[in-house]
């Protein structure tokens, strides 16, 4: 089977790196492993929010220059980055995913645990807050679903009250819910969420929030609402009549479920193949270039290309293996910056940086791979699985898949041209 | 240390890194809630089964076997696969006359075809389906597939069989018990398409059902004995004919994969020769190795639904490559989604609402669109989409078979 | 009497001060029960869970062995809840000498240990994951017991008849008249606050800590400290338990327990100071595993949970550097005839599944002392949880169908899963899904099961034990504590406590899916929660 690009790794980065490049009227396939982290999102992207010195930043843009030469977005350029920053939202509006945030200055969301973590972009659900600890209101009304454990209301309302605000705590059970309840374990926030996307449903659990309101000037909801599109949130929002805030809950995430099935339609309706379930086994390299990919349900049709694009994440998703002696890249082999003594890959307190989530493949100045120091010409790597940044830590997961798939579909996409 | 360089578990049971996600795609879990969901009637279910037989859970027979599951996975974990080797392992049910009934589909299917206009039009009043509901508790609402008068394999021994050897090109058929007894045109179809590329078609010598509702019912030692007895023939005629052809996407995984995964049968043999139709002919065409000429005019409005087992073997994607090449095809790919009657699940009484239920979604899209027709790879799906919504649903090989110009392309293809 | 005077105290939360406890107030007496942590976080809960036949100390120790044996026998009947009657194998690999088997199937039956010569072929059928190249095989009557289940019994029997326990209460020192020993005082951790408690008779409980608190008394026990490594693997490889038929030596059982396995151990000498910070080095870990996967070779591609240590309370005779020759036996002291120090006994030594004989021993002793004519009845009194039946006939008891967890709650509980809530579904609904252990049981746990924290909460419940340790688990768990005890931000900072407990038995192995499994736990709580050394 002949593609002009061939992107491993149906994540963030690839999807972006998909629909970038079918786009512009590229016949590409994305093989991916399973489902991916957008599941496990907070529904919030990070650009910058910490330096690798421990350093908080505020203005992420501003603070490129200081990061190291081998990271992702000095690799890309500044100039570059800040032009990828302007594009984000408008990208992921066409695929219909609203995002709001500012490029400028980080702002805040609060996290299922009432913690306030620094974001630069929102899905819909999700607010944003310019300030740490901004005060929503003077009184809130926490409102969870009976029974649901993975909505920690407790900690939620602890965080609104130390911003000033009084929290009464309330729960809310519907038939068409308690259904689910009497299974044990399947009371989760895609399975309500599911129910909850039957309209009449989602009126009666308006008409419930709102028996609940006594004087209260908000109220915060888990985000478990609008699983295929977000429509929901703006008829609960309109239904319940005061300021109603979604405040994501323990994974899966359903602004990150839903903004996954969005970018796949996004890239399947721009001409894409998608291949959910496989797995690239190995590839054919010779003189510099990848001529062809393997996979595990193809067998032995192979997949060949002009192009092809590593996007397969981090260790999560198996685009890094560690064993006890090495981290390696199972696909082509390539290159790993990580470092050799085991012992040096953690740190004994768990809240502190992890070194091993820095591990990644080296890259040239062009983002294509290295395999025994030589740069592989036709195979670009983009995402979680770059060199040179510890994502997690500096809070710049989401910008380094973004932008460099933005930055691979454009030299990609440069070079047919030429 | 020359250790702990992998890590190897029964169906990697233990890459489960606990993330969920298979919850969320399962589409049992939504609507029927004493199944515990794939997770914990999986790899979590495992561990304590592992301490003991009696932490096994009866609920786990509400698993379809669709392996959505597996699909969504990114751990690798074979989800599926756990689940019915539990079922296998520790259930302590013996199965009823009722699953024995449904899922001995050669059988019946043998005794059920002479009588073909009578089994029909009894098997469809009434009094018969009010008995099977009561009786055998097969759902009343449930269309029966039609029991055809003559089999697949009469009319090819004697219509077809005879032409074949004249073609430079051979491949063998494994055509399932759908095709004999309920769908010959379909075969025929097939049949018409092989020899328009330049393929002579043969028979296996005697196939059997290849056994998916045996398993899904609990005959397991049934299930065993036809597939050592298909692999056996699958093996004689891989050695003449290499590619072993079906149109049915279920057979096909259940032979490739089932056979070794759960029934512990060895197919190395014959399991990479096993194909499904499209998987075989898109890449010669797209290859160039053969020509496809398509009649005039030929339009149609069509809904893809890549059926469960299809998603799992990965192949869609060469369907719909096929599909889309015919000029004058409008093609839509829909959702990704079951239909909801997994084989003989949907039969069974207990499970006619939460059927219906899980195909929902999918029944909405297709009644949104409003094709022509619908296609899919497999017969079940196409009773279920066909009884709940008034749309036909084709193989994709049907619509080549219609849409192709036979005679010139067979002309290119000598 | 008043509020702060006792028959007896006991010091020490393990094994031991929980069986003597109980022992105690079975026999009518007042009891005080002090810790200074929480129950079984000493070499209670840091060992194989192994529930010794005596085989493997019938060569060497055949006093041990028929104690073992003895006590084997009884905790099947008396504990059956916590008890896996998984039977062992002896077994003889090429390297090692054939000879030794009939030695050790001789001593076997001279200390009353039933030992069955197998067909090595035999023993393969029976345990497929046992090395398939063995040349000899004995069957033992072994069998695995959870540690912290095993406590918690023992303390909620004594707690049930009377006794108080105080937790997170340290000894800081002892109220002596003269040479005898009137009481103790106490720091509460908790609190901060200091108190004195009063008892004719205080037993030193204390395993190895036990050499601290006589140093308080001014007595010296010469105690000998070794750490024992040990590996966890995610699912149980062997459904029976796996020795190997020589002289004891490293790393040389593999134990069945609940739903993991444990290979185990090492033994190296280690100071005083270390015992409160047992770390897993990587030496260590290699050991265990090379070690381990001669017994069962299917471990060198196992996944493991988690690597710990503990450290014995042995109490030394000689200067045996590896600790291996001290004798395994209970040591009984009475501090008066050793040591002139009246009103103080220090029970030590033995192992976990001799806990109820060292109570048996001590609690005589105490009644001696105290003048108390009572029998012991532990042998024969089955402990809460196991006084009906075992796992299908107690579960039948309360559903016609159980599901899943209902079974797992039982497998935990014993008949004692009564006591959890079940009025509704949101009793059921899971908070540990690896585990199955539901709301209902945990909320039980908090409620009455002197829970301080969520890692407390995981010795009652075994809550973030399972393969994804704690990653969804602990969060949930500490919700349901912060709504019972109204203190979302102390748990919050309990939250951090037990991820970073769980990550110390993580690092050490952490490769492969272990990796995965933290980097994803990793993305949960910095990437979604925003937890992180900043807040």
């Amino acid at each position: 089977m002949k593609y002009d690009t061939i992107i491993i790794g149906g994540g963030l980065s690839g999807l972006v790196c998909g629909i970038s490049l079918a786009k512009r009227g590229s016949k590409c396939v994305i093989v991916s492993a399973g489902q991916n982290a957008l599941n496990f999102s907070s529904g919030t992207f990070g650009l910058l929010s910490r330096l690798p010195d421990g350093r908080q930043i505020t203005s992420p843009l501003e603070a490129i220059g200081e990061l190291d030469e081998n990271h992702p977005y000095r690799i890309i350029g500044e100039d570059k980055i800040s032009e990828y920053a302007g594009m984000t939202a408008g990208f992921f509006e066409e695929c219909g995913i609203k995002l709001h945030g500012n490029n400028d200055a980080n702002g805040y969301v609060v996290t299922p645990t009432g913690d306030y973590k620094p974001a630069w972009l929102a899905m819909e659900d999700i607010t944003i807050f310019p300030e740490k600890q901004e005060k929503i209101g003077e009184k809130v009304l926490v409102v969870n679903f009976k029974g649901y454990l993975d909505f920690n209301s407790a900690f939620v309302a602890n965080a609104f009250e130390k911003s000033g605000s009084s929290c009464r705590m309330e729960t809310v059970s519907l038939e068409a819910t308690e259904r689910l309840r009497r299974n044990p374990t399947e009371m989760r926030a895609v399975n309500i969420a599911r129910v909850l996307d039957n309209e009449s449903v989602l009126s009666e659990f308006a008409e419930a929030v709102k028996k609940l309101i006594k004087d209260e000037d908000v109220v915060v909801l888990p985000a478990v609402f609008g699983l295929n599109n977000a429509a929901s949130l703006d008829i609960l929002k309109n239904n319940i009549g005061v300021k109603t805030l979604f405040v994501g809950t323990m994974p899966p995430s359903i602004p990150g479920v839903r903004t996954q099935m969005l970018l796949k339609r996004a890239f399947e309706g721009a001409g894409g193949t998608f291949l959910m379930g496989d797995e690239v086994t190995g590839g054919e390299i010779s003189g510099h270039r990848v001529l062809n990919v393997k996979t595990v349900n193809l067998g032995e049709v192979m997949l060949e290309a002009d192009n092809f694009v590593l996007s397969s994440g981090n260790f999560f998703s198996k685009g890094l293996i560690a064993s006890p002696e090495k981290v390696y890249e199972p696909v082509f082999d390539l290159d790993v910056d990580y470092l050799k003594d085991r012992s040096l890959w953690y740190d004994q307190d768990f809240f502190r940086k992890q070194d091993y989530m820095g591990f990644g493949v080296k890259v040239d100045s062009s983002l294509h791979a290295l395999k025994g120091g030589d740069a592989i010409d036709n195979l670009y790597v983009t995402g979680s699985i770059l060199a040179g940044t510890n994502q997690l830590y500096e809070g710049c997961g989401a910008g380094v898949a973004i932008f460099s798939a933005f930055y691979v579909a454009d030299s990609i996409s440069g070079k047919k041209e030429n | 240390m020359n250790m702990q360089e992998k890590n190897e578990s029964a169906n990697n049971f233990e890459q489960c890194i606990k993330c969920t996600i298979c919850t969320a795609y399962c589409p049992v879990v939504p609507v029927n809630p004493i199944f515990p969901g794939p997770k914990q009637a999986g790899p979590d279910g495992e561990r304590l089964r592992l301490k003991s037989s009696y932490f096994f859970d009866d609920a786990l027979k509400y698993c379809m076997n669709c392996k959505r599951c597996d699909v969504s996975c990114p751990s690798g974990v074979k989800i599926s696969d756990i689940i019915q080797s539990a079922r296998i392992k520790y259930g302590r049910h013996k199965p009823k006359l009722r699953d024995m009934m449904l899922a001995s589909t050669d059988l019946v299917g043998t005794l059920a075809r002479p009588f073909a206009p009578i089994v029909n039009s009894t098997i469809s009043t009434k009094p018969v389906k009010a008995i099977l509901d009561g009786v055998m508790a097969i759902d009343h609402r449930r269309m029966f597939p039609k029991y055809a008068g003559r089999s697949f394999e009469s009319w090819f021994r004697k219509e077809a069989g005879p032409l074949q050897s004249s073609f430079r090109n051979q491949i063998s058929y494994f055509h399932g018990c759908y095709v004999n007894y309920n769908y010959p045109q379909l075969g025929k179809d097939f049949v018409k398409v092989m020899n328009a590329i330049g393929f002579g078609v043969n028979l296996l010598d005697h196939e059997k059902c290849c056994g998916v509702a045996m398993i899904s019912n609990g005959m397991m030692s049934s299930a065993k004995k036809h597939a050592v007895h298909n692999v056996k023939v699958l093996k004689k005629a891989a050695d003449t004919t290499r590619k072993i052809l079906a149109t049915s996407s279920t057979c096909t995984l259940t032979i490739r994969d089932e056979y070794p995964n759960l029934l512990k049968v060895d197919n190395s043999d014959v399991r990479n020769d096993m194909e499904i139709v499209t998987k075989f002919i898109y890449p010669l065409v797209a290859e160039g190795k053969v020509k496809l000429v398509f009649k005039k005019g030929y339009k149609a409005k069509v809904a893809y639904h890549v059926p469960c087992h299809m998603e799992r073997l990965g192949w869609g994607i060469f369907s719909a490559a096929l599909l889309k090449m015919i000029p004058g095809i409008e093609f839509t790919m829909l959702d990704s989604n079951c239909c909801g009657i997994a084989g003989t699940y949907g039969f069974k009484k207990e499970n006619y609402e939460a059927s219906q239920a899980i195909g929902k979604p999918l029944f909405d899209q297709i009644n949104g669109i409003d094709p022509d027709f619908v296609t899919s790879d497999c017969e079940t799906c196409k009773w279920q989409i066909e009884m709940s919504t008034k749309y036909q649903v084709k193989h994709p090989i049907s619509i080549l078979a219609e849409a192709l110009d036979l005679e010139a392309t067979a002309k290119l293809n000598k | 009497m008043k509020g702060n005077e006792f028959d007896v105290i006991i010091i020490g939360g393990g094994i031991t001060g929980a069986g003597t406890a109980r022992d105690c107030s079975l026999r009518g007496l007042k009891v005080l029960l002090i810790e200074r942590n929480d129950i079984a976080t000493g070499a209670t809960g840091r060992n194989h869970g192994l529930l010794h036949s005596g085989a493997r100390y019938a060569v060497t120790d055949k006093d041990s062995a028929s104690e073992c044996i003895k006590e084997n026998m009884i905790l099947k009947k008396i504990a059956r809840h916590c008890v896996d009657d998984t039977g062992g194998f002896f077994i003889t690999l090429p390297e090692d000498d054939l000879g030794y088997q009939s030695k050790f199937v001789e001593a076997c039956k001279a200390a009353g240990i039933n030992a069955e010569v197998l067909d090595p072929k035999e023993a393969i059928l029976e345990e497929p994951s046992v090395n398939p190249d063995i040349i000899g095989a004995v069957r033992v009557p072994d069998g695995s017991v959870d540690p912290f289940r095993l406590c918690l019994s023992n303390i909620v029997d004594a707690k049930a008849h009377g006794t108080k326990i105080l937790l997170y209460s340290e000894v800081v020192g002892f109220i002596k008249e003269g040479d005898t020993v009137k009481g103790v005082k106490i720091l509460d951790h908790a609190t901060g606050l200091t108190s004195e408690y009063y008892a004719p008779v205080t037993v030193n409980a204390a395993g190895i800590w036990g050499h601290h608190i006589a140093e308080l008394a001014g007595i010296r026990i010469g105690m000998y400290p070794a750490k024992g490594a040990l590996l966890i693997f995610a699912h149980r490889v062997n459904g029976i338990v796996i020795n190997r038929c020589r002289k004891p030596a490293n790393a040389d059982i593999l134990v069945p327990g609940d739903t993991v396995c444990v290979i185990g151990t090492t033994s190296t000498h280690v100071p005083f100071e270390e015992c409160d910070n047992m770390h897993v080095t990587p030496d260590e870990v290699d050991l265990l595993l090379s070690e381990g996967a001669k017994l069962a070779p299917v471990l060198s591609s196992t996944r493991i949970l988690r690597a710990y240590a503990g450290v014995r309370p042995l109490v030394s005779a000689d200067d045996d550097p590896t600790g291996r020759n001290i004798s395994r036996g209970i040591v009984l002291l009475d501090h008066e005839k050793r040591d002139g120090v009246k009103g103080l006994v220090s029970i030590t030594g033995g192992k976990l599944m001799t806990y109820r004989l060292m109570g048996e021993w001590a609690t005589n002793l105490v009644c001696k002392k105290l003048g108390v004519d009572k029998k012991c009845v532990t042998a024969v009194t089955p402990l809460p949880g196991s006084e009906t039946g075992g796992l299908e006939e107690v579960s039948k008891k309360f559903w016609t169908n159980p599901s899943t967890p209902q079974k797992a709650t039982v497998g935990r509980l014993g008949d004692q899963a009564s006591s959890v809530f079940l009025e509704d579904e949101y009793d059921q609904s899971l908070v540990c899904e690896c585990e199955e252990v539901s709301a209902g049981e945990v909320n039980q746990a908090i409620a009455n099961l002197e829970v301080h924290n969520l890692v407390d909460l995981r010795r009652r419940t075994r809550i973030g034990m399972g393969t994804c340790q704690g990653e969804l688990c602990a969060c949930r768990a500490a919700c349901l504590l912060a709504k019972a005890r109204n203190c979302a931000e102390e748990e919050k900072s309990d939250l951090c406590s037990f991820m970073n407990e769980r990550w110390k038995g993580m690092y050490p192995i952490a490769w492969g899916e272990t990796l995965r499994e933290s980097a994803y736990t990793q993305w949960v709580y910095s990437g979604v929660f925003g937890m992180n050394e900043n807040n």
